[in-house]
């Protein structure tokens, strides 16, 4: 389970022959590794621990959303001021969820996902010893803990953490005296995600430079596997976006604490009168947030993306369809990701004719994310299919994905955005979309590749109830969350109760609150499954997928540099699954073929007789699989 | 307990025996994975397990024990519980009236509640615990005693049915809110429809495309025996997906243009509507009329003061101001001047709490104490001081130059009406004029499909034309029914309650409101009755500015 250094296997290697080998040191070890197994393990573990806090948080403002005129002795115990006589304070409201959303969007899926399966799988997928640079993928991870502390250490501020929204939109989050978590915490929130950044900045660009230049033989563009392909995609966007939020947030910190008014401009405060700032904008910091902010979205969802492309092929038993297509779309979405932030921001007064522009651009990003989903689905057609717990995870990444996705398409036309913003419908829209289906993939991957990392099985039945549990629960919570946005329910507020309007859905925030208590509760399943097999897993076996990638010819017994011996060449592509020239249903990309083709084209005539129904054309093939379904038609 | 029912639970009992005497391997095994559990944590990490979980029962118990308690205790005490509890399932009102059993049958289904997610939550510890060991039983017995696949192959089809049913229902049930019926305004009729051309093609494509995901996983699970096939690409196919959702995509995004038009380009010159301000602050919205004049008159920040709430360019009270921003500087003056002797009595006053032993007294005192000691109070005094020196200076100097004091000081504010509801005549567009006085704020008016931020320092607006009178809502939704209009963009504590009463009425209605409403600045006649929104400002006023006082006594001192 832990990487061992070289003790027995050492003299074999010949990278490491000529220089003395010595067990590091615990703290070398374990604390600051530099080797990218280790790392990763770290992110995972940090990532899982501030997943638990924030789904905790949910829960505290699940209770108030659900139950708001009641009180619970349990909450002012457990925060005392902050919920003086069982009922949450309004501003701690506010804190928890915009810690929540913080946690959640950078902590778990950026750098939790990212920072866990791109170190784990870069090195290892693509063939290479380590990092190009180890000691900044050491420092990626320190910044990133450090960020965790400083962030919660907002929990322990006399004024509480910072409570704009996970946004920070200026000017409630400059001026200190305009609620009390504008003070210290928010403070603390920025030095918390410049250190991030600096963190997401350190990884990217050790993930872009060693997918490109280092590559063991054979391993060109076109046979990486998904996985890889859309981490360095995920990089490059970090590498990009993050600046700007890094300058967004610099000069946030000069309107709050310096007296500039890069953000601030004609403000009349309660409390202390008419301000000086004068000639900044607030509309400005929007623009810089979200230039970060929807590549974000998609920094989160495309390692889980790749994540699933790679789990569906090798658990189909099934090339994944249209592997360039994969690319090329994974691709697109990339490059219009950058220029589609105004789909945030119709109503903040901007141009009509920006709102246009950006409307146009942000459905065109669906034509990319519909071919894929088209891809999955044609990539489970005709496979055989296992439903291990990963799979499983994966097919639930696909129904939110399409679920989510398509009230993307409402939120994207500038026209339906005027009722929709804001709205519940929205929280509905990224928790589907961006929330579940990138935990989703977290959970795909972590029980896929924790043969690899821990060298233990985890318990896939527990595993299946888990998937079972949170697929159910993710939909009950956020499915109804729709209906509340299309009939007004503003999101961010703190109680509904006082509004007579809705008062028809206080059943339906108690159904969902339930339901998060049942998905949180699934959450210990996992947990347990998971901590329990680190130390007493099933022993795992070399390749237990029986997948093609070459992380499964490394050692299970980690080993620093990998591989003992040479790193393996790669023949082929990642997706050789189910050759019909082939008994076995998988041909690793390292194993030396007997003179096979690199890609397998079956002749037109042997299709036909794999492909029952693709007797003719591709349109046929498309609608033959609705034969099947409507009419039953035997396959 | 009846006949029949004994019968039962001796049944089940004797199951449980059988099963136990069957099973008394899988017994074994649970002790042995108990046992090889607790001997592997040390003595230490065991009591601290055991400590964790007493102390959450006890916890948990002696939180809903407390609750009970609480109710005992407030009917002891002479109040209603009533007055307190309410109902479980909220209404939209505090019920007061409440009859006794009710409060007594909350407290008991809170205390269910949270006993059943307690059980929840134990249920499936034990569910991991029994799977744990089964798996162990199948691994020692060499016996697999399901093919989870197969299950798991059968849950797909069974979530695909569940769901989707859930969904119709949803549909049928929720969805009749969706949009809070038809749309009030006229853009909101062609938003409606546009809305409604989306919600037929999603519905489609989420029911096709769901029903092929299950429906794949569950027909091609693994079978003993079966090789997938071989299918790696096919161009043809890839492009027809990619050129469909194209081509709907671009009928959509065309059909939202003409939409966003009609919405951001009803009165593009702003001659067609009428002009209302809509003005938001922490946490309240007021709207302005033009007035007789039919002008809005101009406002600033710089001008608001307590009896010019919105800042409007009265020259009357823009000098009062100027008069009190001097004064307050020249207290601000005193105030820094007297530091030291302020220090000086505080410390006398924090001896004398302490003889007293007035812990909150002491303690507030102490604060003061550390915040002359660390210069806050000096640095908030200077920035306070710059503050308005600054503020004196803007205006000074658009009073000075001619040409901007035309441009401000119009007189065209002096019958501007400030209301705080919002009447809006059927079937005329209006424009609304957007400020805010402190941080982002959205009006949102869900009714009428119409939103707009409203952004300190840069002025939106958002024209449209209401179609319904709230007597018609009214009779469409039932008598409570009001039109709101709420904030949408978070903006502080009390965001979730910051809305305005929307009313739209006919034209005559219309002016007959505006006519009981005070205009901001006319020459009163003789008597007048002071207008609500001063009245209550006034009251904030005076609260504040005696919590200035009171500061400003302390610092004098
Ligand atoms: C445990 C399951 C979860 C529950 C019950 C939950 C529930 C909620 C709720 C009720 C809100 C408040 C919405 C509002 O008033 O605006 C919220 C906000 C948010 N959540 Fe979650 N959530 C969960 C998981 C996640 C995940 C996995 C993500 C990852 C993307 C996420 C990201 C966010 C974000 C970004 C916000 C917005 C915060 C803000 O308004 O500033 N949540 N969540
Ligand atoms: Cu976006
Ligand atoms: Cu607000």
């Amino acid at each position: 389970m832990s990487t061992e250094t070289l003790t027995a296997t050492h003299t074999h290697q010949d990278e490491h022959a000529h220089h003395e080998h010595h067990e590091p040191s615990f703290i070398r070890k374990y604390v600051f590794s530099t080797d990218h197994k280790m790392i990763s393990k770290q992110f995972l573990i940090t990532g899982i621990i501030m997943g638990c806090l924030g789904m905790l948080m949910s829960l505290l403002f699940r209770i108030q959303l659900a139950w708001p005129d009641e009180s619970f002795g349990f909450l002012e115990s457990l925060l005392g001021k902050w919920a003086k006589g069982g009922k949450i304070d309004p501003n701690y409201y506010m804190a928890l969820v915009t810690i929540h959303g913080t946690i959640m969007v950078f902590y778990v899926l950026t750098a939790g996902l990212s920072g866990t399966f791109s170190n784990l799988l870069i090195p290892l997928q693509v063939g290479a010893r380590d990092m190009a640079s180890p000691f900044m993928n050491m420092l990626s991870y320190w910044f990133f803990f450090a960020s965790s502390v400083v962030l919660l250490s907002s929990f322990a501020v006399e004024t509480g953490p910072a409570s704009s929204g996970w946004t920070v939109y200026p000017p409630l989050s400059a001026l200190q005296k305009a609620m009390p978590g504008s003070g210290l915490g928010t403070t603390l929130w920025l030095v918390a995600i410049i250190l991030f950044i600096v963190s997401a900045l350190l990884g990217g660009i050790n993930y872009i430079v060693t997918v490109l230049n280092m590559r063991t033989k054979g391993m060109s563009m076109n046979r990486l596997p998904l996985t890889i392909w859309a981490f360095l995609l995920t990089a490059c966007l970090g590498l990009l976006s993050f600046p700007v939020l890094l300058g967004a947030g610099l000069f946030l910190i000069f309107d709050r604490s310096f007296g500039t008014s890069f953000y601030l401009s004609d403000i009349y405060l309660n409390g202390i009168g008419a301000m000086t700032n004068s000639g900044g904008s607030p509309i400005m910091y929007q623009h810089l947030f979200w230039f970060l902010g929807h590549p974000e979205v998609y920094i989160i969802l495309l390692p889980a993306l790749g994540i699933t492309s790679e789990v569906i092929a090798t658990n189909a038993r099934k090339p994944i369809f249209g592997y360039s297509a994969m690319v090329i779309s994974l691709l697109s979405i990339a490059v219009l990701s950058f220029i589609v932030w105004g789909h945030h921001m119709f109503i903040t007064g901007m141009n009509p004719f920006l709102g246009t522009v950006f409307m146009y651009v942000t459905l065109i990003i669906a034509v990319p994310s519909a071919v894929k989903t088209f891809n999955y689905l044609a990539t489970l057609w005709k496979g055989n299919i296992r439903f291990t717990p990963a799979m499983m995870f994966a097919i639930g990444l696909v129904s939110f994905f399409i679920s989510g996705g398509l009230t993307g398409i409402y939120l994207g036309n500038a026209a339906l955005d005027v009722q929709l913003h804001d709205s519940y419908f929205v929280v509905a829209h990224f928790h589907l979309v961006m929330g579940s289906a990138a935990i989703f993939g977290m959970f795909s991957g972590i029980y896929h590749w924790f043969p690899k990392m821990f060298g233990r099985m985890m318990n896939n039945t527990l595993g299946s109830i888990h998937f079972w549990l949170t697929f159910a629960s993710a939909y009950m919570v956020f499915f109804p969350m729709h209906f509340m946005g299309l009939a007004g329910v503003p999101r961010r507020y703190y109680q509904f109760s006082l509004i007579p309007e809705f008062g028809i859905w206080m059943n339906v925030n108690i159904f969902i609150t339930v339901s998060a208590f049942l998905g949180g509760a699934a959450q210990l399943l996992f947990l347990y499954n998971f901590f329990r097999s680190i130390f007493k897993g099933k022993p795992a076996t070399q390749n237990p997928w029986e997948s093609n990638t070459l992380e499964w010819s490394a050692p299970i017994k980690h080993l620093h540099g990998n591989w003992p011996g040479d790193i393996p060449a790669v023949y082929r592509g990642p997706h050789e699954y189910s050759r019909p020239d082939r008994d076995l249903d998988y041909f690793p990309q390292h194993e030396v073929g007997n003179g096979e083709p690199v890609h397998y084209e079956a002749p037109a005539e042997t299709q036909k007789t794999y492909a029952s129904d693709n007797k003719d054309s591709a349109t046929k093939v498309f609608f033959s699989s609705f034969a099947h379904l409507f009419l039953l038609k035997k396959a | 307990m009846n006949c029949s029912k004994l019968q039962q639970c001796r049944k089940i009992v004797i199951f449980f025996l059988q099963f136990i005497k069957n099973n008394n391997k899988f017994a074994h095994d649970l002790k042995k994975t108990i046992s090889s559990f607790y001997s592997r944590m040390n003595t230490i990490t065991k009591n601290i397990f055991k400590l964790a979980l007493v102390a959450g029962i006890i916890f948990f118990a002696a939180s809903l024990i407390s609750k009970s308690v609480d109710i005992h205790q407030l009917k002891v005490d002479g109040y209603s519980a009533e007055t307190i509890e309410k109902p479980l399932f909220g209404t939209d009102e505090i019920v007061y009236e409440a009859p006794k059993e009710v409060a007594a049958n909350d407290a008991v289904a809170t205390r269910v509640k949270w006993s059943l997610l307690l059980f929840v939550i134990i249920l499936i510890m034990v569910i991991a615990n029994a799977f744990d060991i089964s798996a162990l039983t199948a691994k020692l017995t060499g016996k697999q005693a399901i093919n989870s696949n197969n299950v798991n192959k059968w849950i797909m089809l069974i979530f695909l049915v569940v769901g989707l049913s859930a969904t119709a229902w949803e549909y049928a049930v929720h969805g009749k809110h969706a949009l809070l019926g038809n749309a009030s305004s006229e853009h909101g009729a062609i938003y409606d429809s546009m809305f409604n051309i989306t919600l037929i093609l999603t519905t489609i494509v989420f029911v096709i495309t769901q029903i092929l995901l299950f429906y794949f996983s569950f027909r091609y699970a693994k079978k003993d025996g079966q090789k997938a096939l071989y299918y790696a690409h096919n161009n043809r196919l890839e492009v027809f997906w990619t050129i469909i959702p194209a081509i709907v995509l671009t009928l959509l995004v065309l059909r939202g243009h003409q939409t966003w038009r009609s919405i951001v380009y009803a009165d593009v010159d702003g001659t067609k509507s009428t002009n209302i301000e809509i003005f938001a602050f922490q946490f309240g919205w007021n709207a302005r009329y033009a007035g007789d004049d039919g002008i809005l008159g101009v406002a600033d920040y710089k001008f608001i003061s307590g009896k010019n709430k919105l800042g409007l360019a009265y020259e009357p009270e823009v000098d009062s101001l100027v008069v009190e921003l001097k004064a307050a500087i020249l207290s601000d003056q005193q105030a820094l001047d007297n530091l030291p002797k302020t220090l000086e009595s505080l410390k006398a006053d924090w001896q004398a709490a302490k003889d007293m032993q007035d812990q909150e007294a002491m303690s507030s005192i102490k604060k003061e104490i550390e915040e002359i000691n660390c210069g806050d109070r000096k640095d908030d005094l200077n920035a306070s001081i710059k503050r308005k020196t600054k503020q004196l200076e803007r205006i000074a100097s658009i009073k000075k130059d001619p040409a901007v004091y035309a441009t401000y000081f119009t007189k065209a504010e002096e019958d501007d009406i400030v209301t705080q509801e919002l009447h809006l005549v059927k079937n005329k567009l209006v424009t609304f004029k957007f400020r805010s006085r402190d941080i982002i704020h959205s009006a949102w008016l869900p009714h009428f499909r119409a939103q707009m931020n409203v952004v300190p320092g840069m002025p939106t607006r958002f024209t449209f034309m209401p179609t319904k009178t709230t007597k018609e809502a009214k009779a469409e939704n039932g008598p409570d029914f009001e039109y709101y209009l709420y904030c949408n963009k978070i903006c502080g504590t009390s965001h979730y309650n910051m809305k305005m009463k929307v009313v739209i009425e006919s034209q005559e209605e219309v002016d007959a409101w505006l006519k009981t409403q005070q205009p901001a600045f006319k020459p009163m006649p003789a008597v007048i009755a002071v207008p609500a929104v001063y009245l209550k400002d006034s009251a904030t006023m005076t609260k504040d500015s005696s919590k200035n006082i009171t500061k400003k006594k302390l610092a004098l001192r």
